[in-house]
C-alpha cells in the first residue's frame, strides 16, 4: 500500500510510543464539571461580544456571546445554569481574556439550532452559515473559525477537502478515539462540509501508528463516492497542513499563501465530527475531546465541556500521581504550558498533559555543534542554526527575511532534535511574529 | 502549584552534545584499541598526552579568557584523541603535546570555540607538525606484535607512493585490513575503523555520504590514474579520515549535495596529491582544503524552502 509523506520532520518520543500508549486504549468519557469558565477569545480573529450578565440563567447551547465581524463566531453555553461572572481573566494568551463564568446546575437543558435536514437534503447554501451560528472552529489546535476557512473567495478554485485525522502530535489520541468511537459522524460531517463547498474529492488522511482507525474509517466510507483515505507515514509533523498538502497531493501552499492557494481546505476531524453535531442535530459548538494524560492517576479521554479547567478534568481522572512540574495543552512539540491548573480548556485544547519533576527538564543551552540536525528535521527545509546564529549575534531580521523565516511553522522539531539544546524554535517564532507585526503595520 | 512555563517542545530527544561526543569515543574504542595492541604502550603514551593537553589547553584557555568552561562535552578530548590516532607511536611525547594545545587554542577556541573552527582542529595540528618536525612525523614503528619486530623504527613512507606494497616485508591485504602494516596509530587497522564506522552510522551521530564517497572516489581515481584501488584506500589515512575527520560537523557541509562534492574533492585531493604531489601525505591537505570550501559549499547548495519559487541565481 501506498503511504504518503514529507522530506524532513521527525520521530519524537519514539521510545515511549509517542506518549500514547496510556490513552489509546482509553473510550471517551464524558465530563461535566460544576463550573465553566468561557474565553471569548478561543478561535483565531476578533474576541465575540458577551450577551450574558452576572447572574443571568443560561441553558446549555444558548448563545452568551455575539460575533465580531464577518469572521467572528458566537460563543455558546456549554452548561445550564447560572452566570457567576463576567470579566477579564489572565489565561495563557498574552493579554487578559474576556470570559464568561456559569456555575453548571447540572440539568443541561438544551437551546438547540434548527437542524438543517440529512446529510443529502441540507441545503448546501445554509451549511456554511450554520456552521458559524454553531460557533464552530478548527479542532486540532489553530481554532480558525471553519466557516471563515470554508467560505472560497471569488476566483479561487479548491478541489480538494482534506480531513485531517493524522494526529501526529505526542500524546494525543483524541483524534484517534473520535475516529474509531463515531467513524460515521466524522463522514457525515465531512460529506456536509463538501456540499457546502461544492467540493468533489475529499480525502480523510490518518497516519499509519492508527491501523484500528485506518481500518474503521475505511468501513465507514464504503459507498461514498469522492471519500477517499490515505495512510500517511508516522512522521511528526504528519499532521502540519502545509505538509499534509505536500504528502497527499504533492502541491505546497506558496509562501504567505492560504491552503486555499493550493486549491485545497484542510479540516481536522473532530471539526468533521462537530459540523454533524450542527448540522443534522443542531447541537453548537459546546464539548470536546480532550486527551488528559502524563502524572495522572488514570490516563484518559474525556470529553469536557468548553471551559473545564485543568483542576476539574484531573480530578476526574483520579488526580495527579505527583505534584506536576509542568503543564501543558496539547502534545509535548508544540504544546502551550500554563502557568496553573485552574486554565479552561478551549475549543483550541485537544490534550492536557502533566509531567513530573524529573520529567520537566530545564535544559542549558549550549552553543552550536553545527551537527545538522535541525536542517535534516525542518519540514520546510528551513536552516534553523543558521536563522538563529544571525537572530542571536545581530538580530538581523532582514537576513531571517532573506532567510525565509516566515515559512518556519514552529512545529518545533528543530528543538527537539538539537543535542546542543538551543531554542531554535521559540526564537524563530518570536523573531517571525515580530516581522509579521512590523508588516502589519506597515 | 509551581509550574515551569516555557515555550515547546517540552520533551527534547536524549542526545546532547555530550552523548554524541561519547559516541565518537566509543567509535574509536576499536582503532584506539587495536593501535596500543599493535604497536605496544608507547602507543598508549602518545595518546594520553594528546588527550590531556587538549583537554587542559581548552580549561586554561576558557578560564584566562573568561569564557564558561565547557570540557565537560568532551570535544577536546575527542580531538585529542584523534590527534594522538594520525602520529606515529614513536613519536616524541612533546609533540602531541604541542600539537593538542595547537589544535585546541589556535583552531578551536581562537576561532570562537565548538563548531565554529574553520578547519578541522586535529587534521591542522597534523598539518602543523608535519611541517615544522617532517622527520619525526614519519618515522613509524612497524607492529610489534604481528611481526615481532620490536621497536624497529624505519623510515617507511607510507603515504609517498600509497603503496606500501613496494616496501621490505611485501604486506598482503590481510595484513592491511588488520593493520600489520606501519603507519600511524590509528590509521593502521581498517578493520577496527570499520568497526568505528558501522557503529557511529548504527547510532546516528553520523551519515554514510561523506565517508563512502570519499573512499569510493579514492578508490575509483587511484584505479582510473592505473594504479591498486585496493592498496590506494587500505594503505593510508583514507579510512581514518574519511571515517573521523571528513565528517567533522563544524567542517563539512550542511546539505546533501554539499556532502557529495565535499566527498568527492577529498577523495579527489588524495589522489592527486599522491599521483602527482611530492608532499609524502595526502589526506591531511585533501581534508583541510576541502574545509575551506565548506561555506562555500554551503551556500550554493542551500535546498528550496517550502513553498517559495527557486531564484535563479
Amino acid at each position: 500500500m501506498r503511504k504518503f509523506t514529507f522530506g524532513g520532520g521527525i520521530h519524537p518520543l519514539s521510545d515511549m510510543h509517542e506518549g500514547k500508549a496510556e490513552t489509546r486504549g482509553r473510550e471517551v468519557i464524558a465530563f461535566a464539571p460544576d463550573q465553566v469558565v468561557i474565553p471569548m477569545d478561543m478561535h483565531l480573529g476578533a474576541p465575540s461580544v458577551p450577551t450574558v450578565a452576572k447572574g443571568d440563567t443560561v441553558l446549555l447551547g444558548q448563545v452568551i456571546a455575539t460575533p465580531t465581524g464577518a469572521r467572528g463566531i458566537p460563543v455558546h453555553a456549554s452548561v445550564s445554569g447560572t452566570v457567576s461572572d463576567v470579566g477579564m481573566r489572565q489565561l495563557v494568551g498574552r493579554a487578559p481574556s474576556m470570559c464568561v463564568v456559569i456555575d453548571n446546575d447540572h440539568r443541561d437543558e438544551w437551546v438547540k439550532l434548527t437542524p438543517l435536514g440529512t446529510v443529502e437534503t441540507a441545503p448546501a447554501d445554509q451549511i456554511i452559515p450554520a456552521i458559524q451560528q454553531a460557533g464552530i472552529c478548527g479542532l486540532g489546535g489553530a481554532c480558525f473559525p471553519t466557516h471563515a476557512k470554508m467560505t472560497i473567495p471569488e476566483g479561487k478554485v479548491v478541489d480538494t477537502l482534506i480531513i485531517n485525522g493524522a494526529e501526529c502530535e505526542t500524546f494525543l489520541t483524541a483524534d484517534f478515539r473520535l475516529m474509531l468511537e463515531t467513524p460515521d459522524r466524522v463522514v457525515q460531517g465531512t460529506r456536509l462540509a463538501m456540499r457546502g463547498m461544492n467540493v468533489p474529492r475529499a480525502i480523510i488522511a490518518i497516519e499509519d501508528n492508527k491501523p484500528e482507525a485506518i481500518d474503521t474509517m475505511r468501513e465507514a466510507i464504503k459507498g461514498q463516492s469522492g471519500i477517499e483515505l490515505a495512510v500517511m507515514k508516522t512522521k511528526y509533523p504528519q499532521g502540519g497542513e502545509k505538509y499534509l498538502i505536500s504528502s497527499l497531493l504533492k502541491r505546497e501552499v506558496p509562501s504567505g499563501g492560504l491552503p486555499l492557494d493550493a486549491h485545497v481546505v484542510v479540516l481536522n476531524v473532530g471539526t468533521a465530527a462537530v459540523i454533524s453535531d450542527a448540522i443534522l442535530d443542531g447541537k453548537p459548538l459546546t464539548t470536546r475531546i480532550v486527551t488528559v494524560t502524563g502524572a495522572v492517576k488514570t490516563p484518559s479521554n474525556l470529553r469536557v465541556r468548553i471551559g473545564t479547567s485543568i483542576q476539574d478534568a484531573v480530578a476526574f481522572c483520579g488526580g495527579y500521581t505527583e505534584p506536576p512540574a509542568r503543564i501543558f495543552f496539547g502534545g509535548s512539540m508544540s504544546g502551550i504550558a500554563v502557568p496553573d491548573d485552574t486554565m479552561p480548556i478551549t475549543k483550541a485544547n485537544n490534550g492536557v498533559v502533566a509531567l513530573t519533576e524529573k520529567q520537566a527538564v530545564l535544559y542549558e543551552e549550549s552553543p552550536c555543534i553545527r551537527c545538522g540536525r535541525c536542517v535534516r528535521a525542518c519540514p520546510a527545509r528551513l536552516n534553523p542554526f543558521q536563522l538563529k546564529a544571525v537572530l542571536d549575534v545581530n538580530d538581523d531580521l532582514v537576513e531571517a527575511e532573506r532567510l525565509h523565516i516566515a515559512e518556519c511553522c514552529v512545529c518545533g522539531a528543530c528543538s527537539y532534535v538539537c543535542p546542543a539544546r538551543r531554542t531554535l524554535s521559540s526564537t524563530i517564532k518570536a523573531a517571525r511574529d515580530v516581522i509579521a507585526a512590523r508588516r502589519m503595520a506597515r | 502549584m509551581n509550574l515551569r512555563v516555557s515555550a515547546g517542545p517540552h520533551l527534547l530527544a536524549k542526545d546532547s552534545t555530550r552523548t554524541l561526543m561519547i559516541d565518537v569515543l566509543i567509535a574509536l574504542v576499536p582503532t584506539t584499541a587495536a593501535g596500543i595492541y599493535l604497536f605496544g604502550l608507547r602507543a598508549a603514551w602518545v595518546l594520553s598526552v594528546a588527550i590531556v593537553s587538549a583537554v587542559i589547553s581548552e580549561y586554561v584557555w576558557q578560564r584566562l579568557m573568561k569564557r564558561p568552561v565547557r570540557v565537560g562535552d568532551f570535544s577536546a578530548v575527542v580531538t585529542g584523541l584523534i590527534l594522538g590516532l594520525n602520529l606515529p607511536s614513536t613519536i616524541a611525547l612533546w609533540v602531541p603535546a604541542i600539537g593538542s594545545a595547537i589544535a585546541i587554542i589556535l583552531i578551536k577556541e581562537l576561532f570562537g570555540g565548538i563548531g565554529h573552527n574553520f578547519m578541522n582542529p586535529a587534521m591542522f595540528a597534523r598539518a602543523f607538525l608535519m611541517a615544522s618536525w617532517p622527520a619525526r612525523m614519519i618515522q613509524f614503528a612497524l607492529p610489534e606484535r604481528l611481526l615481532g619486530a620490536s621497536q624497529a623504527a624505519v623510515g617507511v613512507d607510507t603515504m609517498a607512493s600509497a603503496t606500501p606494497l613496494l616496501m621490505p616485508g611485501n604486506w598482503t591485504t590481510y595484513d592491511m585490513l588488520l593493520g600489520n602494516i606501519p603507519g600511524t596509530i590509528g590509521e593502521v587497522s581498517k578493520v577496527a575503523i570499520l568497526i568505528g564506522f558501522v557503529y557511529l552510522l548504527f547510532v546516528g551521530t553520523i551519515s554514510w555520504e561523506i565517508p563512502t564517497i570519499f573512499v569510493g572516489t579514492t578508490a575509483l581515481l587511484s584505479w582510473l590514474l592505473g594504479a591498486d584501488p585496493l592498496i590506494a584506500v587500505l594503505s593510508g589515512g583514507v579510512l581514518f579520515g574519511a571515517v573521523f575527520m571528513a565528517t567533522d560537523y563544524a567542517t563539512g557541509p550542511i546539505y546533501f549535495p554539499g556532502k557529495v562534492i565535499f566527498a568527492i574533492g577529498c577523495g579527489a585531493m588524495v589522489v592527486i596529491i599522491r599521483q602527482y604531489g611530492n608532499y609524502p601525505e595526502g589526506v591531511t591537505f585533501a581534508i583541510l582544503l576541502m574545509n575551506c570550501v565548506t561555506p562555500l559549499l554551503d551556500r550554493f547548495t542551500v535546498r528550496r524552502v517550502y513553498g517559495t519559487v527557486k531564484k535563479h541565481a
